[in-house]
């Protein structure tokens, strides 16, 4: 997402972008909400409003370098770039959304076909499930929403509700297969006309995200018409479907400003030429060629995506471009005996400056035209704080504002 | 049910099955220890008539039998330096793959003196083999890597022996299956808290269960709780002296080999390449523990072990390393100290009346997994002694349930099973493929809230993800199919994230470190399992 956001701007703004990538990347993972900061660690109401203070206690985090004006520039500069639907919500206010398992989430600003499940504004809902999708097992969501909303102060009855719609035979569909058939409007007839029988009076329906690709919003409006209430997507587990539409939305927005996507390549170093960073070396294949850029976006992931590594001894690198990396030393501890424990290597990754440019020791920047974007910087536990998709556009948003500065 | 009472039952042909009444159960024989010797010894006691009760602390097979590389030895091992123990394995192994082919998989297995060994030693291997008699054939050195690629080039003799691979879980629920056929009450989870005495003997043992005390009396009481058999002991008043030898493994996420590999050469650590169902285990370490509850695992230990793959396969440091766990031995000696390697990996039965004056309290131990059914029939033999009387053991004849075909296990069975079920079934574990079918199935017969259990019966979470994608699918099914409530199966799934983290985190690094964070952006990232709703004292334990 980071590094799609930096070179979509860019393109836009007029520059030859070329976007290197190894493989499709985490956002087709992802479930595709911005979430800017939901724990801190006590939960977070209002993330504009928690910021100041989390990024004073935690100087080393991607935030440090977002004021809330990009903040805010960025979220509207999202929200302009994907067409298949809107992205409501801003920083202001965090609104508490089910996971699959049933818990609240705090989440800024998610798709128009999830923001409807915000359990502060329901009292009654429905959590439809579908039988040969293994990935999401409503009445454990259910009473878990019921649970946990009780805990909270709030009574919300969940009740779950399982589907069958015609799968040609098909025990095991996976999110994927289900957002394929939410394309065809026989299935949709079907689905809808099975919900509805289901239903009683409750206010508002959960479903797994499914509800198609690039006709989302016109299978989500049709929807909610055929069965009369609101309908709300719940991201399920990889692969994300709301993932994939962001991630081809962005791309679409690459190819039309005139930007280049080339997969399957993989940078493996810096083309240095008279001391200075003239590009990156990258490898396809088993051929290794330099491609020579005046400025270069960093935007590779954290350890999910292998943008930093980690070997036996504990040693952390950035293989990409070799740059200093910032976690436990050797010989300290990387990891915690408790699952839940806040590993010190969670925070594994580089230090950037106000610019975002990847400082050294010294914390001065290692090279002029370089800068870093999302997971690969360190200083986060973007899933514990629930910050992993604000973090990433921010700073990929800042990034291209960085270079766009510098080119004049 | 009085002695009488159950000897009536015999004459009619019927199991003996001990009598239970509110909190209270009477049998003949009690074995305490639900490991491979436990559960063998509950076997043959039963299938001998007497009635029988096995108590267990955890899930079967937990301790030491869960907890090893899965290597069937041919005795190989242990030609040169304790032929006896060599001669035990290679009879066993005979037995076992009569009578248990369900859970053995039969991949042979090769000595190669790598570079690192004496060269010598292959021609003492060979006549140890000979003098114990095991099959033993030498193969050329271009023929051993024909047979197994990745195996080191620079080795220069190569030597093939019957050891195979087995499932201990299902060779040990194999065994209860049968011993609850033949009457026996086998109660997993269920810890010993006091050992009955009765002036000079034992005569019982009281055990805390899910659902309170028990107290089970006895007639004989037979401990067989491995490395913890001194704990066991001491509660009777009886010293024994096990001391816990620790090994640990490291699991890779494939099989590099699929042939057992040994190191030609004394026995020494990280010597053993096993090919285990969809993995392959390098093993293992020999070190003395003061607690066989409480050890750690390094990060040199696990290093050394990545060193040692590299002898036997180039290569073996770049292979994804999954997992690392450890088991402890359970080294029994009367006295005096000695380097683990040296201690006999002979089992020993002990009648505490002769040694210590206590009656009708026998302690079976040492020994390995290869040897149980042999240990459960000394053990049984002994207790016939206590009890006056001579019944034969029939383990060796009478196959294990789904066994006696000569239909031993492969490793693309279950991919063969699942190809046939493809369209007709979810795929719930794809590492490992584990359906739902086999799933719900297992669920209902276990009737137990913990995945963990489950995993052990179906391998769930075992492969290169390591739960990462399982574990959400089975807790929603788990709770579905058991009517558990949402905040246990919420600790269920929990407690499996924490069980599979155990193994997962001293050795995370490279592309396994990748998967785990992969894991974790599911669980904390996308479900928000750290915000789970749990019962109050649960929060607190998590």
């Amino acid at each position: 997402m980071a590094g799609l956001t930096a070179a979509v701007r860019l393109a836009e703004a007029g520059l030859r972008v070329v976007t290197v990538a190894k493989g499709l990347g985490s956002l087709r993972l992802a479930p595709a909400t911005v979430d800017i900061l939901g724990y801190a660690p006590g939960r977070v109401d209002s993330p504009a409003s928690a910021l100041p203070g989390f990024v004073a206690a935690h100087p080393h985090h991607p935030y440090a370098a977002i004021t809330p004006g990009v903040l805010a520039d960025s979220l509207r500069w999202l929200a302009e770039h994907v067409q298949a639907y809107a992205y409501v919500g801003d920083a202001s206010a965090n609104m508490l959304l089910s996971t699959a398992i049933g818990v609240p989430r705090p989440s800024a600003v998610v798709p128009e076909t999830m923001a409807g499940g915000d359990i502060r504004s329901l009292r009654s809902v429905a959590i439809a499930g579908l039988r040969a999708l293994k990935d999401f097992h409503p009445a454990l969501a259910a009473e878990n929403l019921r649970a946990a909303a009780a805990a909270d102060g709030m009574a919300i009855e969940a009740r779950p509700v399982m589907l069958s719609p015609p799968t040609d035979g098909e025990a095991d569909v996976g999110t994927l297969g289900f957002a394929r058939r939410f394309e065809d409007a026989g299935f949709r007839r079907a689905f809808a006309a099975e919900l509805r029988a289901a239903l009683r009076d409750e206010q508002a329906v959960g479903i797994p995200a499914v509800l198609g690709f690039d006709q989302v919003r016109s299978v989500w409006t049709e929807l909610q018409e055929a069965i009369g209430r609101p309908v709300f997507e719940i991201p399920t587990m990889p692969p994300s479907v709301p993932g994939m539409r962001l991630a081809r939305a962005l791309q679409e927005r690459l190819r039309r400003a005139g930007g280049r996507f080339v997969l399957g390549a993989e940078a493996v170093g810096p083309e240095i030429r008279d001391g200075k960073l003239a590009g990156v070396r990258i490898r396809a294949g088993n051929r290794e060629t330099a491609r020579l850029a005046r400025w270069v976006v960093l935007a590779t992931g954290g350890l999910a995506s292998g943008g930093i590594q980690v070997d036996l001894g504990g040693t952390a690198t950035e293989p990409a471009l070799g740059l200093p990396v910032f976690g436990p030393g050797p010989g300290e501890p990387a990891f915690l005996p408790g699952y839940l424990g806040e590993h010190p290597m969670g925070t594994v990754g580089l230090r950037v400056d106000g610019r975002l440019r990847p400082v050294g020791q010294d914390g001065e920047p290692v090279r002029p035209n370089l800068v870093a974007a999302g997971a690969v910087i360190g200083g986060a536990r973007p899933w514990r704080e629930k910050s992993g998709d604000g973090i990433s556009l921010s700073t990929g948003y800042l990034a291209a504002g960085t270079i766009l500065e510098d080119a004049g | 049910m009085t002695s009488a009472a159950i000897s009536s039952a015999q004459a009619a042909g019927q199991p003996a099955r001990p009598g239970r009444a509110d909190g209270r159960i009477d049998c003949e024989v009690l074995v305490i220890g639900g490991g491979s010797t436990g559960a063998g010894v509950a076997r043959d006691a039963a299938m001998r008539g007497f009635s029988t009760v096995l108590v267990e602390r955890a899930d079967m097979a937990t301790g030491t039998t869960g907890r090893f590389h899965g290597l069937l030895h041919s005795g190989g091992r242990y030609v040169v330096k304790d032929p006896k123990a060599a001669e035990e394995c290679i009879g066993e192994n005979i037995i076992l793959r009569r009578i248990a082919d369900d859970t053995i998989e039969d991949t042979g297995g090769l000595f190669v003196t790598t570079p690192i060994d004496d060269p010598g030693y292959a021609d003492k291997f060979i006549q140890g083999c000979k003098a114990t008699g095991i099959e033993v054939q030498e193969i050329g050195v271009g023929e051993a890597l024909r047979r197994e690629p990745r195996l080191n080039p620079r080795i220069s003799r190569a030597l093939v022996v019957p050891d195979a691979t087995v499932d201990a879980w299902k060779m040990v629920w194999s065994c209860v299956r049968s011993a609850r056929q033949y009457g026996a009450t086998v109660l997993p989870y269920h810890e010993v808290i006091s050992v009955i005495r009765d002036g000079s003997r034992v005569a019982g043992a009281v055990v805390r269960g899910p659902d309170g005390e028990l107290r089970i009396r006895a007639e004989v009481v037979i401990n067989a709780a491995g490395a913890w058999a001194g704990k066991i002991a001491a509660m009777a008043g009886c010293e024994v002296n096990v001391r816990p030898g620790k090994g640990i493994m490291v699991a890779t996420n494939h099989r590099l080999v699929n042939t057992v590999v040994n190191r030609c050469e004394m026995p020494a650590d990280g010597d053993i390449l096993v090919p285990i169902r969809t993995v392959s285990v390098i093993g293992t370490t020999d070190t003395l523990v003061d607690d066989p509850d409480d050890w750690p695992i390094t990060r040199q230990e696990i290093d050394e072990m990545l060193t040692a793959g590299e002898n036997l396969v180039p290569g073996f440091r770049e292979s994804r390393t999954l997992r690392v766990w450890g088991g402890v031995r359970p080294l029994f000696q009367d006295s005096g100290p000695a380097e683990t390697r040296d201690v006999t990996r002979a089992h020993a039965v002990l009648d505490h009346r002769a040694r210590d004056g206590v009656e009708a309290f026998l302690t079976i131990t040492g020994g390995k997994f290869c040897t149980y059914r042999l240990m459960a029939q000394d053990a049984v033999d002994a207790a016939c002694g206590v009890l006056g009387t001579s019944r034969p053991c029939r383990t060796a004849d009478e196959a294990l349930p789904d066994s006696g075909e000569q239909r031993f296990y492969r490793i693309g069975s279950r991919l063969a099973g699942r190809e046939r079920t493809l369209h007709d079934e979810q795929l719930i574990c794809e590492c490992e493929l584990v359906r739902r079918g086999a799933l719900e199935d297992a669920m209902a017969r276990r009737g137990a809230a913990s995945l963990d259990d489950i995993r052990r019966a179906l391998r769930l979470g075992m492969g290169p993800c390591q739960g990462g994608f399982c574990t959400y699918r089975a807790t929603g099914i788990l709770h579905q199919q058991t009517n558990l409530s949402a905040v246990a199966a919420n600790r269920a799934l929990l407690e499996f994230l924490q069980e599979r983290w155990k193994g997962v985190h001293p050795l995370l690094h490279g592309d396994q470190l990748r998967q785990a964070w992969l894991d974790d952006w599911i669980f904390q990232g996308v479900l928000d399992v750290e915000h789970l709703p749990l019962a109050d004292q649960e929060r607190a334990r998590v």
